[in-house]
C-alpha cells in the first residue's frame, strides 16, 4: 500500500485547511467544501489513471491474462511426415519445471479438426511410458489416482475435435517431462493445391451466457477457456515451437510455399524436407504449407490399408472443373460479418476487405443483405434487396464503419440469415440462396450452431470464411459441410483477393449435381454417409471399410447438364498405414453430424463415439489417452502446485479490445448495459461507501476552534 | 472630563453591545461545532453498536439457520460473518445492499453470488468504518466466512485493484467460489469520488 503515507499526509493537510480558513470566518465554509472536493477528485485521479492497469478490467473473468512467464516452461516440436494425401504428425511437448516445488501443468492446444490422435508416450529421463486409451472418466480417474500417489502421469483429453489438453502431474523441481502424441490428418486439396495446416494456438473463446445451463455445460465451457492468455509483451518467450516436415506425396513437388512462416527446403523433389528458417517460432499463428504437383494436377488419389480387422480405403476424386458453359442463375446472398471483440486488430480489417470484395461481385439480378453481429446484431435491410449500385454502395459504407467490440453471439445472426429464406429473392427454385459467414469462430457453443443449420438450413448453402491467424477450423468445416458449402481461410490482409476470388467462383455453382456413388464386385461401408456438395476444384473424399477390398467404385453425377462418371479400380490402391484411423475419425464425424441434426440421442451418440474410440484407440470426446509411471517420484508430504500454462494471443489480435480495457474507455456511459457487459461479465454498480464522518467531525472541530478562539480574543479585549 | 466621562460609557456601551453580539455569534459557532462533532462521532458509534446487536442476531441465526432481525424496525438481517484472524477483524454481513444497511454493517450486493456458492460474492462496506481494514489486507491473507446456513469457507486474498464504480463486473460463468470485498477509494479522502477499491479472494480447501 504505497498510497497510504501519501494519503494520510493529504488528509492531515485537508483537515488543516478548513481549520485555518474557518478561524477567519464561518461564511467561507461552503467555498472551502467545494475546494476540498475538487482537490480530492484530482488526487484520486492521480492515484489511479483511468487507462492504467490499476483501473482493472474484470471483463473476461473466465479467461484471465498471464503477466509473467509460468513456472513450468513448455517447448513444442512438430515432426510431420506426408505420404500420399495423409499427414502423420508427432507433437512432442517438453514440460520443464523451473521452480523448486513439485508441479502439475496443463496446456490447451489445437490440432487439425480432422486429426485422429492415437498415440501417447511420456518420457521421464531414460524411461518411456506408453499411454493407453480409456473411456474419458476412467482415464481421468487413473490420472488423478497416480497424481495423488506421487507418481508421474500424463493425460491427453479432447475438449473439441480441434482442441486438446495435455496434463502432466508430479514434475519435480528442475525436471523435464516429455509428452509425445501422434496424430494423422488428411491433406486438403483445392484446385490442385495441396495444403497442410498445423494449428499452433487456440484463440480465446467466447461463451454465450445462455449456453451455461447445467454444471456439465459450465465445466465444458471452463475446459476450453481455462488457459490464461499471455501478455503480448512476453510474446515469443513462452511455448516456442519448432516444425519439420518430410514431404513425400508420391509425385514431384512444385510451388512449395509456407503461407505465414519463413522456411528452409532441402532434398529431392519427390522427397522434400522442410524446416523453419528461424528454428523456433512463437505459437501464435497457424503454420500452413502448400504445394502442387510438378506434372498435371492429380484428379485421383487412392490409398488402402489391409489389417486383421478388415481393409480400409480412401479415394479423393476431383471432378473436372469446367464452368465455362454453365449458366449463372440469379443468387440471393446473405453476408454475415462478425464484429465481436475477438476480431479486433487485423482480423476486422480482413473481414471488412473480404466483405467489400464480395459485394463488388454482385450483379444487378442478384439479391443480397448484410447482417453484422457481436453480442447484438443488425440487419442492414429488413429483407434481401436487389443489388443495385446504390444499395451496394450503402452496404459498402456499412461494412467500412464496423468496429470490433463485444461478445460473440453467433446463433441469433445465423438464425436470422437462415430464416430470411423465401423473401426478397423469391421462392424461385433456380435462385441459389447462399449465406457467406465471415468470422473467426471463437465460440464454445459450436454444437448449437450446427444444430441450427441442420434444423433450418432449408435450401440455403452456408459458406464459411475463416478470418485471422488461428480461426476455429472445426466450427468452420462442420458448418460449411452441414450447410452444403465450403470453408475458405483468409489468414493475412494480403490474402483477401487471392482467397475470395476462388470462393466467389465456387459460390456461383456446385460443380456436380445429382452425385451418387456405387460399388460393383464387392461391398464397401462408406463415409460420409450423406453425399456432400462438390464444388469446382475440390475433391470428393470418400473413406470406406470392407472385409475384402475388391471391385470398382463408380462416382457419377451431372456437370453442366451433361452426365459425368468416374470409375476407380479399388485393387489399384497404394498402401498407406493411416487409413484405418481416418475411417474411425470419419465415423465419429458422421455420428456427431447425426447428433447435431437431431437424428441421434445424446446418450446414444456418446456410447457410439466411445465404442469407436476404444476400438480404434483414438482420442475422442469420450476417450482419452493416459500414461502412468509406476515408480513413485514425489515424496509423501511434498506439495503439488497446479498451473494452467498460458497460451499466446493469436497474431494480429488486439489485446485491448479483447480484454475490455478499451471497451470501458470508448463506450459512453449513456449506452445500454447490454453493450457494456461485453465479454461475458455482468456489470455491477458499486455503492457509495464512505460515511465521511471524519470530515464532519473535522468541520465541527474547526468551527468549535474558531468559536473558542473568537471568544478568547473577546475575553482578553474586555479584560484589557 | 465630563465630556470624556460621558464619552467613555457611550463607547463602552457600544463596545459592550458589539461584544455581546460577537460573543453570541461565536457561542453559536461553538455550539454548531459541537453538534457537528457529535453528528460525526455518531456514525462510527452507530456502526460499532450495530455490529454488537448484529452479532447477537447472527448467533441466533446460526442456531436455527433462519433470518433474525437485529432490532425490531430493522429492514435487513445478518447473513454471514467474515473474519480476518491476522488483523483481529470480525464483521457481520447484511443481506440488503441499500445505503441504509451499509450504515450498520458490510452488505452482500444483490448482483453477486451468495456466499458459499459458485460465482463471485461481492461484499461492500464503508471505507472509514467496517472496511477500513481492507487497506491492510495483503495477498495471501486468509479470510474466513461463516454463513447462517452453517457453511464455512476459507478464502485466500489473490490481489486488489482500483476500479471505477461503473467499471466493475463479475463473470457470468461461475468460475469457482470467489469473494470480492469492495469499498471506496482512496481510504483517507474527505469527499467521495468515483473510485472503488476491490480485494479479490478465492475459496481454498483446507
Amino acid at each position: 500500500m504505497p498510497h497510504t503515507a501519501v494519503s494520510r499526509s493529504h488528509a492531515i493537510r485537508r483537515a488543516l485547511i478548513p481549520a485555518i480558513v474557518l478561524t477567519l470566518g464561518a461564511p467561507a465554509a461552503m467555498v472551502v467544501h467545494a475546494t476540498v472536493a475538487a482537490a480530492d477528485e484530482s488526487a484520486a485521479d492521480d492515484a489511479a489513471p483511468q487507462d492504467g492497469p490499476a483501473t482493472g478490467t474484470l471483463m473476461l473473468h473466465g479467461q484471465g491474462t498471464a503477466k509473467s512467464l509460468p513456472a513450468v516452461r513448455l517447448g513444442t516440436d512438430m515432426d510431420v511426415t506426408v505420404t500420399g494425401q495423409v499427414a502423420r504428425v508427432r507433437v512432442t511437448q517438453a514440460f520443464r519445471n523451473t521452480s523448486d516445488t513439485w508441479m502439475e501443468a496443463s496446456y490447451l492446444y489445437p490440432l487439425p479438426q480432422d486429426g485422429a490422435v492415437d498415440s501417447l508416450k511420456m518420457v521421464v529421463g531414460q524411461r518411456v511410458i506408453v499411454g493407453h486409451i480409456q473411456p474419458r472418466e476412467k482415464a481421468r480417474a487413473t490420472y488423478e489416482a497416480a497424481k495423488s500417489s506421487g507418481r508421474k502421469a500424463g493425460l491427453v483429453e479432447q475438449q473439441r475435435p480441434n482442441m486438446f489438453s495435455t496434463s502432466v502431474a508430479n514434475v519435480g523441481p528442475g525436471e523435464t517431462v516429455l509428452i509425445s502424441i501422434e496424430y494423422q490428418a488428411p491433406v486438403a486439396q483445392v484446385n490442385g493445391t495441396f495444403s497442410l495446416r498445423l494449428p499452433l494456438v487456440v484463440g480465446p473463446r467466447y461463451t454465450p451466457p445462455h449456453s451455461l445451463t447445467s454444471e456439465v455445460a459450465v465445466a465444458d465451457a471452463n475446459a476450453v477457456t481455462a488457459a490464461p492468455v499471455l501478455d503480448p509483451a512476453l510474446t515469443g518467450k513462452a511455448n516456442p515451437t519448432s516444425i519439420s516436415v518430410h514431404l513425400a506425396p508420391g509425385f514431384d513437388v512444385a510451388n512449395l510455399i509456407s503461407r505465414y512462416h519463413r522456411i528452409d527446403v532441402a532434398g529431392p523433389l519427390a522427397d522434400r524436407r522442410v524446416t523453419l528458417a528461424d528454428k523456433t517460432v512463437p505459437a501464435n499463428r497457424d503454420f500452413v504449407l502448400e504445394w502442387r504437383s510438378a506434372s498435371a494436377d492429380p484428379d485421383l488419389g487412392l490409398f488402402a490399408q489391409h489389417t486383421a480387422k478388415g481393409d480400409y480405403v480412401m479415394a479423393a476424386i476431383t471432378p473436372p472443373a469446367n464452368l465455362d458453359g454453365v449458366p449463372r442463375p440469379p443468387r440471393e446472398m446473405v453476408f454475415v460479418i462478425d464484429n465481436s471483440g475477438s476480431m479486433g486488430g487485423d482480423s476486422m480489417d480482413e473481414a471488412k476487405a473480404s466483405l467489400i470484395h464480395a459485394l463488388g461481385t454482385l450483379r444487378p439480378q442478384d439479391h443480397f443483405n448484410v447482417i453484422r453481429f457481436d453480442d447484438t446484431m443488425t440487419r442492414l435491410f429488413d429483407h434481401s434487396v436487389s443489388a443495385t449500385p446504390d444499395q451496394v454502395a450503402l452496404a459498402t459504407r456499412f461494412a467500412e464503419s464496423l468496429e470490433a467490440q463485444g461478445g460473440t453471439e453467433m446463433l441469433p445472426a445465423l438464425k436470422a440469415a437462415l430464416e430470411d429464406a423465401g423473401t426478397g429473392g423469391g421462392n424461385d427454385p433456380d435462385v441459389l440462396r447462399q449465406i457467406v459467414f465471415l468470422t473467426d469462430g471463437e465460440i464454445s457453443n459450436e454444437r448449437e450452431m450446427m444444430a441450427a443449420i441442420g434444423a433450418d438450413g432449408g435450401r440455403s448453402h452456408v459458406f464459411m470464411v475463416g478470418i485471422g491467424s488461428a480461426p476455429n477450423d472445426f466450427l468452420m468445416e462442420r458448418m460449411s459441410t452441414i450447410g452444403g458449402g465450403v470453408y475458405t481461410h483468409v489468414g493475412a490482409p494480403g490474402e483477401v483477393a487471392a482467397k475470395m476470388m476462388p470462393l466467389l467462383d465456387v459460390l456461383s455453382h456446385p460443380a456436380v449435381r445429382d452425385l451418387s456413388v456405387r460399388v460393383e464386385g464387392g461391398s464397401l461401408d462408406l463415409t460420409p454417409a450423406r453425399m456432400p456438395d462438390v464444388y469446382a476444384g475440390r475433391p470428393l473424399v470418400l473413406v470406406g471399410r470392407s472385409d475384402k477390398l475388391a471391385g470398382t467404385l463408380t462416382v457419377s453425377g451431372r456437370i453442366g447438364g451433361k452426365p459425368w462418371e468416374r470409375r476407380v479400380d479399388l485393387a489399384s490402391a497404394l498402401p498407406s498405414p493411416a487409413i484405418e484411423k481416418l475411417w474411425a475419425h470419419r465415423r465419429i464425424t458422421d455420428v456427431e453430424a447425426d447428433r447435431a441434426l437431431g437424428k441421434l440421442e445424446d446418450a446414444a451418440a456418446d456410447t457410439e463415439v466411445e465404442r469407436i474410440g476404444m476400438e480404434s484407440g483414438i482420442v475422442t470426446r469420450r476417450t482419452s489417452l493416459v500414461a502412468v509411471d509406476e515408480t513413485p517420484s514425489r515424496p509423501a508430504g511434498a506439495r503439488l502446485t497446479r498451473e494452467e500454462l498460458p497460451i499466446e494471443l493469436p497474431a494480429g489480435w488486439d489485446f485491448g479490445s479483447l480484454f475490455g480495457q478499451d471497451a470501458i474507455k470508448t463506450v459512453p456511459a449513456t449506452e445500454g448495459s447490454g453493450d457494456r457487459a461485453a465479454m461475458q461479465a455482468q456489470m455491477l454498480e458499486l455503492p457509495q461507501t464512505a460515511t465521511g464522518f471524519l470530515g464532519t467531525v473535522g468541520k465541527g472541530l474547526a468551527l468549535l476552534l474558531a468559536g473558542m478562539t473568537g471568544l478568547a480574543l473577546l475575553l482578553r479585549r474586555r479584560r484589557a | 472630563m465630563n465630556a470624556a466621562v460621558l464619552r467613555v460609557p457611550g463607547r463602552i456601551g457600544k463596545a459592550a453591545r458589539g461584544h455581546g453580539l460577537a460573543a453570541l455569534l461565536l457561542l453559536a459557532l461553538c455550539l454548531f461545532g459541537v453538534v457537528e462533532v457529535g453528528r460525526g462521532l455518531y456514525i462510527p458509534a452507530k456502526a460499532a453498536v450495530a455490529q454488537v446487536l448484529l452479532d447477537r442476531a447472527f448467533e441466533r441465526s446460526r442456531i436455527d439457520h433462519a433470518p433474525h432481525k437485529p432490532w425490531a424496525w430493522a429492514d435487513m438481517t445478518p447473513v454471514a460473518r467474515l473474519s480476518v484472524p491476522a488483523l483481529g477483524v470480525s464483521r457481520i454481513v447484511l443481506d440488503s445492499g441499500s445505503g441504509q444497511a451499509l450504515a450498520f454493517g458490510p452488505t452482500l450486493l444483490p448482483g453477486g453470488a451468495a456466499l458459499g456458492q459458485a460465482g463471485t460474492a461481492v461484499v461492500a462496506a464503508h471505507r472509514d468504518t467496517h472496511f477500513r481494514f481492507l487497506r491492510d489486507l495483503k495477498k495471501g491473507d486468509v479470510i474466513f466466512a461463516q454463513t447462517r446456513e452453517g457453511v464455512e469457507r476459507r478464502y485466500r486474498v489473490t490481489g486488489a485493484e482500483v476500479v471505477r464504480w461503473d467499471g466493475y463486473g463479475v463473470a457470468d460463468a461461475p468460475i469457482g467460489e470467489r469473494l470480492d470485498l469492495v469499498t471506496c477509494y482512496p481510504f483517507d479522502a474527505v469527499r467521495s469520488g468515483p473510485w472503488r477499491y476491490v480485494v479479490h479472494a478465492q475459496a481454498v480447501t483446507q
